[in-house]
This record gives C-alpha cells, structure tokens and sequence, in this order.
C-alpha cells in the first residue's frame, strides 16, 4: 500500500495542454476515482501515474518515492484496461502468470500464486481456457487477477466496467468494492460514469479540460458542489439549472427574480460576488423540487407536466415552466398524468446560486 | 404468382456467360498445367522416345531409368541438402529480421525512424536482378562465392515481409503492449512474446512463401555457385548432362524431384501459402 501524490503536473501534446496544473494526494489505502467527460484528460492522468506516459512538467510520488522518471514495472503499480487487454494467444493461467514469467521466476511459484488469485477471483475452472472463450465478466476477473498477481501498491483501473452490459456491471462493481474492503491497497479508478465513482469511491476528483473542478468525497461533492460543472454532472437525473436575475438584499442575502416572475430569497455560501450582469443560475436536484396546486401563493413556477416517468420508488416528473424545463422528483407512486398545470415550490436550503462564471456563490 | 412467373423459376437457368467463363478457365488451367504435365510424362520416357518427332501425350514405354540415373550417378542428395539449408537459413533469418525491423518502425520511437521506412518502401522500386552485379562483386570481395552463406546473404532482403509486419504490428491494439510493459516486459520480450504469437498465423504464412521463393531461387545460385557441391538443387538440374549433351528426360526428372519439396509443402498448407499471396499481392498492388 502506498499513497500516491502529484505535484504541478502538466502534460503537454504538441501545443495542446491536456493536463493543467494537477496537484492531488490519493492517501494510502484510499479508493480514488477521477471522474470527468470524455476527453478531460482523466486517462491520460492515470497513465502518468501508471508511467505509460511522460509528464511534461512535475513530480509523481508513490509513496514516498518519486516515480517521474521511474519505468512502468518499477512503480509497483499494476493497471486494468477497459479492452481488459488480455493476452489473446495466452489461457487464463498465463495471462496471470505472464508478469511473473517475464521476470523469471519459477514455475512452480507462477503456479502457486496464480492459483491463489484465481481463488480468491473464482476462476479455478477457467485457468485452461483462452480469452476468447469468456465471458465479459470472467474477463474482467482474469484482467484482475492479473493485475492482482503482481501485488501492487496501487491498482490503476481505466473505466474497467464500460464494456459490461448493465447488469454485470452491478456486480462487478461490488466485487470490486470487496476487493479493496479485502485488500485495502490503495486503487485510482477513472471513470464517466458518476454512479460508479459514486458508490465505489471515498474520495472523487472531477476534472474538466484537464484542471480539477473539485476533489471530494462523495456526498461532498453531491451536496456541496463547488461549481456549475460538478453539479451538473454529479447525480443522475442532474441537477437542474433555473436562470435568474440576482440582487443583493443584504451582505448574506441574494433576492432572485425568475423568468415567469417568481421570487425566491437565498443565502450565499461562498464569498464570490454576483458578477457585474447578475445573471445566476439557481442549481436545484429534481428532489429539493415539490410539486404543488398551480394557485399556491409559495410557488416558485407554475408550468404543465410533459413526460412522467415512473420507476416504482420514485417517480420523476417533466414540468413545462416559464424559465425552462424541470424535472422533479416524487414519491414512487405519484398518481399525476402529463398536461397537468401544477405549481413547482423550491426547497431553499438545498438550492445553489451558480454566477456568470459558474462559481458557487 | 403469374404463369409467367411460375415457369420462369421451373425453368433451369442457362447462364452462357458462366459457361463462357467457366470454359475459359478450364481453358487456362489446361494450358498453365500442360508444361508441368509434360515434364512428369516426359520423365518417365526413355531418352530415344523424347526425341522421336511427333507428340507423345502418353509414354509408350514406362520407365524410371532417369530417375535410377538421377539419384545414383549425380549430386542429388548434396544439392538438396544445400538448398534445405540455404532455404531454411533464408526463411528463419528473413523471419527474424523482417519481424524486427516491422516491429522497429512500427512500434518503436527513434530519430530516422520514418527515413528507414520510406527507405524500405523505396526499395521496391528497384527490382532486385538490377543489383546482381553489386552482389556478386560484393560477395567476391568477402570471399563468398562458392560458399553456402554467398547463396544466402543476398536473399536476405525482403522489403514486402517488413511492410506486412509493420502493418500487423501497428493494428495490435496499444493497451496489449501497455499491459506488457506495466508486466515488466522488455522490448525484445514484447516481440517474441507478445507481437510475434499474436501474429502467428502471418509469421507462418510468411515463412513458407519465404521458403518456396527461396528454393525455387535460380538466378543467384546459378551466378555465385560454380562448383557441383556447392549447388542447389535447382541449379543442379544444368548439370545433368552427360558427353553427348542435354538429356531432356534426365532433366525433367531431376526437375520434378526438386519440385517435390515445394509441392508437397504447397499442398500441407495451401492455405497459408494463399494468404501469404494476397497478402504480398496487396503491399505489392
């Protein structure tokens, strides 16, 4: 087990900046997870920590050594890659086994430890075969396995459950939250899918353009997003967005006035200014959202039911409104149907003002 | 369904531009297979028979007294040993440095690295008879005539087996190679066990077209091999002649015996061997 720290790292490709001035510390035995959209820079963050890739300025540290310039196999990490990258003229035996068979070790002792991972990964009757004649599933377990025979001090995964359908990726995602609960070695997990880095991770760090947005734990990051782009893509549905206009009402104070006319009163959070427009986005989760009578006077729009999706514990619910359009989440058996004039009331306390620059205020 | 239309799909269909096609092709396979039909038929004539005017599609009077002769009264064995060894040293050379070099410029980051390849695929444009004479002067200066590494080191250039590496080595997919490296695996270690088992099936075809090409090879041989021990086997069939001159029956069987390997080789891995065609014909093409 190792902590994994990086200092100033920048990672440059020709002119085009990829990786922006990461300073991060993954402590040890934590399960970390980079999550971002496609093209934020989140894999080619883990592959300078895995060595794959040179870094264009900065130091990485494993533990307390600096690794920057160390080769991949000599950093103690081991890596699993979505394709799984399975050796496909090898059967699951030497695939497990290859690391140690590159370093010379003997047969005997390949053996040994291969049978303890697959053990403890339940691919005993799988050792004989190909990658070819497996599962995705099983795959996966192999690409582990493999990775786990090395007995790193950091597991890197690179979104290792894309290519699982729906399902297993369920279950794969509790065996890897065993794995590390058995292990306790220290994992970086990237990843796009935030339920994933959600119910895997204690600490997330989002990126966006190759720069932190906010590095958190989980519900920090769900609760008290730091900015528009973290609160948008933390949660599922996400966040909604309701223009404003905001004038102070006092040092603490923003009165927000909405585009049908509503009014809504709320606390800053941070010490960031309105901005010069006063333009705001008021971010609120379709759960801090009720629906009500269209005529109640603490409504903060009024607008008509589109599309009601009801998924047996909750029921989440499209509303036409003046300012845009709203989901709203209710009770798993709401009896509403689309085409109902409903009112939609804000739970203030749960509600964030985002400024022009998309900065909490 | 029309009557029309019932009778025209009870009616068997007379395609004539099939048959044409069909009957052309007959047709050239007859024509390409008629001189190999011709040498065996001839091989088992006796010597007076072949140079009777007339065709004779059928030997009169069978016999195996050219092939008795063939192996008893000349070198036979010594060239086919000499063109196994020459054929297998070519094939396993031209394997190893065609698959290193592909895998070099494929994968591997080095100054000039681009300048090598374009070399590589320049080096089509000059057909290798062109460079006979250099090779020859070549090996005459390293002492090399007359000798079975002579044969062999001229033969060694084989541009089309680096492209088709190369072509392989940069469709392997690059997390294959990360996961070997993060493994511990070393360049050469990445090569023979990881880019060369994935490729097996290429590796194999290449070699024995390489081996084929390699055997059925005539002018270089007959250039830098002067003396009888030396030859191979298909340089080896000039010298089945004898005081009167040019023994045609002698020849052919000779000839047929050292087409033996080849077809034998062709038949096993027909397969293979087509592959390696196309594969050659589309870097060529």
């Amino acid at each position: 087990m190792a902590s994994v720290e990086l200092k100033n790292v920048h990672k440059s490709f020709g002119s085009v900046r990829v990786i922006d001035n990461i300073d991060l510390k993954i402590e040890n035995g934590s399960f970390c997870a980079l999550l971002g959209p496609s093209g934020c820079g989140k894999s080619t963050l883990l592959r300078m920590i895995a060595g794959l890739e040179p870094v264009s300025e900065g130091q990485i540290f494993i533990g307390e050594n600096e690794v920057t310039f160390t080769p991949p196999a000599q950093r103690k990490v081991a890596m699993v890659f979505q394709s799984y990258a399975l050796y496909p003229h090898l059967t699951v035996r030497k695939n497990i086994s290859f690391s140690m068979s590159l370093a010379g070790m003997s047969k005997q002792v390949q053996n040994q430890r291969a049978d303890q991972v697959a053990k403890l990964l339940q691919l005993e009757p799988l050792m004989d075969r190909r990658p070819a004649e497996l599962s995705g599933g099983q795959r996966q377990r192999v690409a582990i396995g493999r990775a786990l025979v090395r007995e790193p001090e950091v597991f890197l995964f690179d979104e290792p459950l894309s290519n699982l359908d729906a399902l297993l990726r369920v279950q794969m995602r509790l065996e890897l939250a065993k794995l590390h609960l058995d292990l306790k070695t220290t994992m970086v997990y990237v990843t796009h899918d935030q339920v994933e880095a959600m119910t895997l991770a204690d600490k997330i760090i989002v990126l966006d353009k190759g720069k932190i947005s906010q590095a958190g734990t989980p519900l920090e990051l769900y609760n008290a997003p730091q900015n528009k782009f973290v609160a948008s893509f933390i949660g599922s549905p996400a966040m909604n967005f309701i223009p404003a206009t905001g004038s102070a009402a006092n040092k603490k104070d923003v009165n927000l006035i909405f585009a049908g006319g509503g009014k809504l009163k709320l606390s800053r959070q941070t010490a960031n200014t309105l901005g010069e427009t006063n333009n705001i986005d008021i971010g609120v989760r379709p759960e801090h959202l009720h629906l009500t009578d269209a005529g109640n006077k603490s409504i903060a729009f009024s607008g008509t039911t589109t599309v009601v999706e009801q998924l047996g514990n909750s029921t989440y619910v499209y509303v036409d409104t003046p300012s845009g359009q709203l989901i709203v989440q209710g009770a798993g058996n709401l009896k509403i149907t689309s085409g109902t004039k409903v009112g939609v009331t804000i739970d203030s306390n749960s509600a964030k003002m985002f400024g022009a620059d998309g900065m909490l205020i | 369904m029309t009557a029309t239309a019932k009778s025209l799909l009870m009616r068997p269909r007379f395609d004539r531009v099939g048959l044409l096609i069909t009957l052309l092709t007959i047709f050239v396979a007859i024509f390409w297979l008629f001189p190999i039909y011709w040498a065996l038929v001839t091989s088992f004539k006796p010597e007076q028979d072949v140079v009777q005017p007339g065709i004779e599609f059928w030997p009169k009077n069978f016999t195996f007294e050219s092939y008795t002769f063939v192996v008893l009264n000349t070198k036979l064995a010594i060239w086919y040993m000499n063109s196994i060894i020459t054929s297998t040293a070519i094939t396993i050379l031209v394997v190893i440095m065609s698959a290193s070099a592909g895998y070099s410029i494929s994968q591997l980051n080095f100054p000039g690295r681009k300048f090598l390849w374009w070399m590589i695929l320049a080096s089509f444009m000059i057909p290798i008879p062109a460079l006979i004479i250099n090779h020859f002067v070549l090996m005459n200066q390293l002492n090399l005539i007359n000798t079975l590494t002579g044969v062999v080191l001229p033969q060694l250039i084989a541009p089309v087996t680096v492209i088709i590496y190369k072509q392989f080595f940069d469709s392997v997919p690059k997390d294959f190679r990360d996961a070997a490296i993060i493994d511990g695996a070393t360049e050469l270690q990445l090569l023979y066990r990881l880019y060369l088992p994935m490729n097996w099936g290429i590796t194999t075809a290449l070699a024995i077209i390489t081996f084929i090409g390699a055997w059925n090879q005539f002018l270089w041989p007959f250039l830098v091999t002067t003396t009888e021990p030396m030859m191979n086997v298909t340089v080896g069939i000039t010298q089945v002649t004898d005081a009167f001159g040019v023994k045609y029956a002698r020849q052919l069987a000779t000839a047929v015996l050292a087409a033996l390997p080849v077809a034998a080789l062709y038949l096993i891995f027909q397969r293979r061997v087509t592959q390696a065609i196309m594969l050659t014909a589309g870097i060529k093409g």
